[in-house]
């Protein structure tokens, strides 16, 4: 029955792949072989982890085991982005009699059929080279290890989609599931920061506690047993084998009736209490552009997605600044307001299609393009403006760094205000609906990535040329200047970028319309 | 232009709409008179919400026109879409806010004072029987729930013509009767109505007139008695539509 299962997946995955036509198959194609480079490069990083001699003992272990946690964290929390494993949705089965334990073991034995397991093969094989290092029956254990591992993560991700399950097939779980990889982007965007951190702490052997948790949890024991093995601690190396062994069979037989109680529960999360609304004066004007402001605020504090974007936009801007200040480098906190605006500009480029098909409403109701298109660029600077200000000038004057503050108070409004009206322009010509599944396109996510760098570079050009001059000529007047001259330019891409999108969505409404909404049907 | 009731409510002339190679629209010609309930009918992928979406903006022609009230709605749409109001099937609405503020964003959208907006949502939200929902989020709304707010913007600023795709569907039956009374009473008091549907028993009991679309073509209009010539609309809409009923072969193990 499991060969059933895993032809049912790869059907399914044939299906969404071939289903998108030319354009969006090739962004597709482009994004999946993005994120598959991407990973292999993560998974030989960490195979090389392995093979690196560290000075303190017991260092090489610790640093594969906090690795290995990683990639365990990366098969537990690979359900909730895609929400509740895109193609073998539990539902399917609800209606089916077969007994919960054939359906079980079917669905464990389905989950193997995972390319996953590859790139997690080449990262896990840290652990062979790391026992390598110690001779040939650390390599063998360290191979066991590797078996057990990945045997571990399949089990492990299939489980947490039974006790997280319900929550994620509704609209409240993906909300949960997007707050999840909130977290873990922004624990990727810092770990170049993060991981020369904790690599010095764990290899210099400074930080007995961290090492000690990295190896308690199950993801080190794999870790563990090859070091033990190195120094021939038979006992030690049986004990996390054992352990692993262990560990695996407990998820097994929990897994049956978990699946169990995963398929009888409702998926409907219910809604929101309701509780009654004081009537609050109205502080926008009451225009068409301030129906579309208020709107627009309330959608940036309600949407999770929205809001995850802030936080994540904030938290990067904050801890890339502050984390090396730690250290004593206090020469990025300055930018702190900046990176913030730039992530917080580069997660709003898809402004129509992120609406789906909600844009009808703009369509049918006469007049309403152009105060739909200056209501946005009003509401997202509302939202980051002030806190990018707020961010670069605390930060500034806490750092002491006094020759930064004409680049942060040159580059800063050009940033905010030229991005703002950019966005507009970049929502109306570049729509990209949401995928099938309910996640971003991978066109989407490219275009988020190229506006990180396009749009600090459009935005700021001119303030800068003139900032660098200054720079090279020591002349303090002209780096001074350029920061009336980053005002004008960021206002005057703001208000030409805002007059095009206008035209474009008022000439072509239906075509972005259609665009926004051809994923979704 | 405008001399009283002679001028139809909504006009299609050779309206056209190619999707590649499929032809959704084929010339397609219809009058709705100024004051009548209409009621488009036809089998799936006829191309009823294709006519519709061209009729209200959501999807540009790639010929003919639409007038509505005899203003072209592509060419001067401002005028033409002040004198509608749409349901969609199946459109999204901005669905962080609550059914009350959807309708507020909406009325002051379209210029209305705020006064009157907050007035008439509290009202229709009450007739519609939303109002128990209160802060609820739309997207936590039933199907039937978020089909009634659907409707309730579309009446909130007093058009003249409705134009509903499905509006009856997955709508329990007092809803539906509630809808179907506002309906009565708009018409009654000269607003016109054109509803798609598959229920062909709501649109007998509903309608003065109906207008049969299949493969993209108009292939019957008029006034409901002509069209449906003293049989039950629904078996003179499979004559017409030329279909034939399967079922009464094979399947012989199926209760066996």
């Amino acid at each position: 029955m499991a060969g059933v299962l895993i032809e049912m997946r790869g059907a399914i995955l044939r299906r969404s792949v071939s289903y998108h036509g030319a354009s969006g198959s090739r962004g597709r194609l482009i994004g999946g072989l993005l994120l598959a480079l991407f990973v292999t490069l993560l998974a030989v990083g960490t195979l090389l982890a392995g093979l690196v001699h560290y000075h303190y003992p017991g260092a090489g272990a610790a640093v594969v085991a906090t690795l290995s946690f990683g990639w365990l964290l990366g098969w537990v929390t690979g359900p909730l982005l895609t929400g509740d494993d895109a193609t073998l949705r539990m539902d399917y089965f609800k209606l089916l009699p077969i007994p919960a334990r054939k359906l079980a073991f079917a669905m464990l034995g389905a989950a193997f059929a995972n390319i996953s397991l590859v790139f997690s093969l080449i990262a896990f094989a840290a652990l062979i080279a790391l026992g390598a290092q110690s001779g040939p029956a650390a390599a063998l254990t360290g191979a066991a290890a590797v078996l057990l591992d990945l045997v571990l993560a399949v089990v492990a991700s299939t489980v947490a989609i039974a006790v997280f399950g319900p929550a994620i097939s509704s609209r409240r779980g993906r909300d949960f599931g997007t707050f999840v990889l909130a977290l873990v982007i922004t624990l990727l965007s810092l770990a170049s920061g993060l991981v020369p951190f904790v690599a010095k702490r764990l290899t210099g052997g400074h930080s007995p506690v961290l090492t000690a948790v990295v190896k308690i949890l199950p993801s080190g024991w794999g870790a563990v047993a090859v070091d033990a093995a190195g120094r021939s601690d038979w006992g030690l190396t049986g004990l996390a084998l054992g352990g692993l062994v262990a560990l695996i069979g407990v998820l097994v037989l929990a897994w049956p009736p978990l699946l169990a109680r995963r398929l009888t529960m409702s998926a409907r999360g219910g809604g929101r209490a309701a509780h009654a609304r004081r009537e609050r004066e109205p502080i926008l004007p009451s225009t068409p552009l301030g129906a579309v402001i208020g709107k627009e605020l309330r959608m940036y504090s309600r949407s999770v997605l929205r809001s995850v974007m802030l936080m994540i936009a904030f938290l990067v801007g904050v801890l890339a600044a502050v984390i090396p200040a730690f250290s004593g480098k206090t020469t990025g906190l300055p930018f702190a307001g900046l990176l913030f605006t730039v992530i917080a500009a580069a997660c709003f480029t898809n402004f129509y299609g992120d609406d789906g098909t909600s844009l009808w409403l703009t369509l049918v109701t006469p007049g309403a393009a152009r105060p739909d298109v200056r209501g946005r660029v009003w509401a997202w600077f509302l939202v980051t403006g002030p806190a990018g200000f707020l961010l670069t000038v605390v930060l500034t004057a806490a750092s002491g760094q006094t020759w930064s503050w004409p680049w942060v108070l040159a580059a800063e409004p050009a940033l905010v205000i030229g991005a703002a009206g950019l966005l507009a322009l970049i929502g109306v010509r570049s729509v990209n609906g949401p995928a099938p599944d309910g996640g971003p396109a991978p066109a989407r996510v490219l275009k988020t990535h190229l506006a990180l760098v396009a749009l600090p570079i459009v935005t700021v050009a001119p303030a800068a040329a003139l900032l660098a001059a200054g720079t090279a000529t020591h002349d303090v007047a002209l780096r001074w200047l350029a920061v009336p001259v980053g005002l004008a330019w960021g206002g005057y891409l703001c208000w030409r970028s805002v007059r095009l999108a206008q035209q474009r969505l008022e000439r072509q409404g239906p075509e972005i319309f259609a665009r926004a909404h051809a994923s979704v049907s | 232009m405008d001399n009283g009731d002679n001028v139809p409510a909504l006009e299609f002339a050779g309206l056209v709409k190619r999707f590649g190679d499929n032809v959704a629209v084929d010339h397609v010609d219809l009058t709705v008179p100024a004051g009548s309930f209409f009621g488009l009918v036809g089998p799936n992928g006829a191309g009823k919400t294709t006519s519709l979406s061209m009729a209200v903006g959501l999807l540009r022609p790639d010929g003919g026109a639409v007038r509505i009230f005899g203003r072209d709605v592509w060419a001067d749409p401002v005028a033409a879409k002040a004198l509608i109001g749409v349901l969609p099937d199946g459109m999204a609405l901005p669905d962080r806010l609550s059914g009350r503020e959807v309708l507020l964003y909406l009325g002051l959208l379209r210029g209305m004072p705020r006064e009157v907006v907050a007035e008439r949502a509290d009202e229709l939200l009450q007739v519609l029987e939303l109002d128990g929902a209160g802060g609820t989020a739309v997207v936590d709304y039933s199907t039937g729930m978020r089909k009634k707010i659907t409707l309730a913007t579309a009446l909130l600023h007093n058009p003249r013509l409705l134009l509903l795709d499905e509006p009856f569907e997955a709508v329990d039956p007092v809803s539906a009767a509630t809808v179907r009374t506002i309906l009565q009473r708009f018409v009654a008091r000269g607003g016109s109505v054109i509803f798609s549907s598959h229920v062909m028993a709501l649109v007998e009991r509903l309608c003065d007139h109906v207008a049969v679309i299949a493969k993209g073509t108009v292939v019957a209009s008029g006034p409901l008695d002509e069209v449906r010539g003293g049989q039950p609309l629904e078996d003179a809409f499979v004559d017409i539509v030329g279909a034939r009923t399967g079922g009464a072969e094979g399947l012989t193990w199926l209760a066996s």
